[in-house]
């Protein structure tokens, strides 16, 4: 048990040199900047090397697709395209490994509700947002069934063009391309508005992709995991928790988890940490019993 | 305000939706393929395609001439696909857009097999076929002369078998009709097919 301590105090200092929530900044931003960039070197330099954004995005002749948006395709035509299965490939092990990481780490929606949560955080002075308006986190669930079935019925998908990561980028080309905006680009307004409210309210429970994401990533390896015995109850973790989850409670190791990396930041005494396949090791005991164990 | 609420909330705006909008659900589910109004080449029927397309906007960024167009949510499901305006950009068949195409949507076939419409000549308004001048514009353009397009007594006549739907001879057509079709035009009659696979 004491060497197992002692590996807690060496782990975070290794690990805390840079934030998450700063590396995370960076990686959004990357990711942001190639979709921003991507529509003006196809247009003015005519280079195709890439093309695309986060529905399918082509890296010369790597491709990935989206796969909520490559499950629609499949579901509704009833036909399996091999490309499209294997571009679809390499995200869902991804979510499968790692969880939710696509729209912590490199959704556009999350970079632009990131940028506003700074500006708010700028313009307020209060750390932490009340939430508003809190929708059961099972509806999530529901909100992935619900548009398949319906997708199935209309015999039309319907997340493919009212995708918000979607629709960063085809807002974007559309305006390098044909200067104007799509239409349908409001709900991206709509989900900046509901920012006010609660945060990440439509990642939350309304996000489809999300919800496909979170339900591969139920068994991921990398998890947030509370060491008990570190844990003072503050309550810091649930008020900085982007989700409105409850890292002390374990939520952390739920499906609804993103993987963000905001609770590991600002947990005061260390208690939560990223762990690798924390399924090796079981839950860790509450110090309680840990002192009738010895 | 409570889970209650909220969820009734939605459901009624749904309903409301569903109800009020059934005329505007007839026209969200309309396909935008009409006359001079095509789908990039190797194109699925448009039975399936907005099924498959899953909007990527890949083939509007490769297309070299600019002939591909996005479509908006102003066409319903249709929001985000491909559109070619042939009067405005026709296509030059380079097939760029088919190779990227990451779905299905478009599949892979040569120039010459590529059927994305068949030309029609109005010989009501072409200028050849009412007399009044010798133009010959729309069979000096075609990227097949003598195949897709040919002379007959110096008015043009389109051979279904080599006509790929291009449009090249629609946009260089110089008689514009009032309703903004020409003399020649592109009637998408392969998009209406059955999905045979």
């Amino acid at each position: 048990m004491s060497q197992d301590r002692g590996d807690h105090e060496v782990q975070p200092s290794l690990t805390r040199r840079i934030p998450y929530s700063t590396m995370r900044l960076v990686v959004l931003f990357g990711a942001f900047l190639i979709i921003l960039v991507n529509p003006f070197i196809n247009y003015f330099l005519h280079n195709n090397f890439l093309q695309g954004w986060y529905q399918s995005i082509g890296i010369g002749s790597l491709w990935f697709v989206s796969p909520l948006e490559g499950l629609e395709s499949l579901l509704i035509t009833k036909a399996v395209y091999m490309p499209s299965i294997i571009g679809m490939l390499i995200p869902l092990t991804i979510a499968f490994l790692l969880g939710r990481v696509f729209c912590s780490w490199i959704c556009p929606v999350t970079f632009i509700l990131e940028l506003f949560d700074r500006f708010r955080k700028f313009i307020t002075k209060k750390k932490y947002l009340h939430n508003k308006l809190v929708v059961a986190k099972r509806v999530l669930w529901f909100t992935l069934i619900a548009e398949l079935v319906l997708s199935m019925v209309i015999g039309a998908p319907l997340f493919v063009f009212l995708s918000p990561p979607g629709l960063v980028g085809r807002e974007i080309m559309m305006l390098v391309f044909f200067r104007t905006l799509a239409l349908e680009g409001v709900l991206l307004l709509l989900i900046i508005v509901l920012e006010l409210v609660t945060r990440r309210f439509f990642c939350r429970s309304f996000c489809p992709l999300g919800a496909l994401l979170a339900w591969v990533g139920q068994k991921r390896k990398l998890r947030v995991v509370l060491i008990a015995e570190n844990c003072i109850h503050c309550d810091i973790c649930t008020k900085t928790c982007p989700m409105g989850l409850i890292p002390e409670i374990d939520e952390g190791c739920s499906a609804y988890c993103w993987n963000c990396g905001g609770c590991v930041d600002n947990c005061p005494t260390e208690a939560l940490e990223f762990r690798w396949s924390p399924s090796r090791y079981p839950r860790v005991t509450p110090p309680s019993q840990i002192v009738t164990n010895q | 305000m409570k889970r209650r609420s909220l969820l009734t909330a939605l459901l009624s705006c749904a309903s409301l939706f569903t109800i009020y909008s059934n005329r505007a659900q007839a026209k969200a589910l309309e396909s935008p393929v009409a006359t001079n109004r095509l789908r990039p080449p190797g194109s699925v029927p448009e039975e399936i395609f907005p099924a498959k397309c899953i909007r990527c906007g890949r083939c509007v960024e490769v297309c070299p001439y600019r002939s591909i167009r996005m479509l908006d949510i102003r066409n319903g499901v249709h929001a985000g696909t491909p559109l070619i305006e042939v009067e405005h950009v026709p296509c030059y068949l380079c097939m760029k857009c088919v190779d990227v195409c990451p779905t299905g949507s478009l599949t892979r076939v040569s120039q010459e097999d590529t059927r994305m419409g068949l030309a029609l000549v109005d010989k009501f308004s072409c200028a050849a076929w009412i007399g009044t001048t010798l133009c010959r514009t729309c069979y000096d353009k075609c990227p097949f002369p003598e195949k897709a397009i040919k002379l007959d007594q110096l008015k043009p006549v389109v051979e279904t078998d080599h006509c790929t739907g291009c449009g090249l001879c629609t946009n260089a057509c110089p008689v514009t009709l009032e309703s903004g079709r020409k003399a020649i035009n592109i009637e998408p009659i392969y998009s209406r097919d059955k999905v045979t696979l």
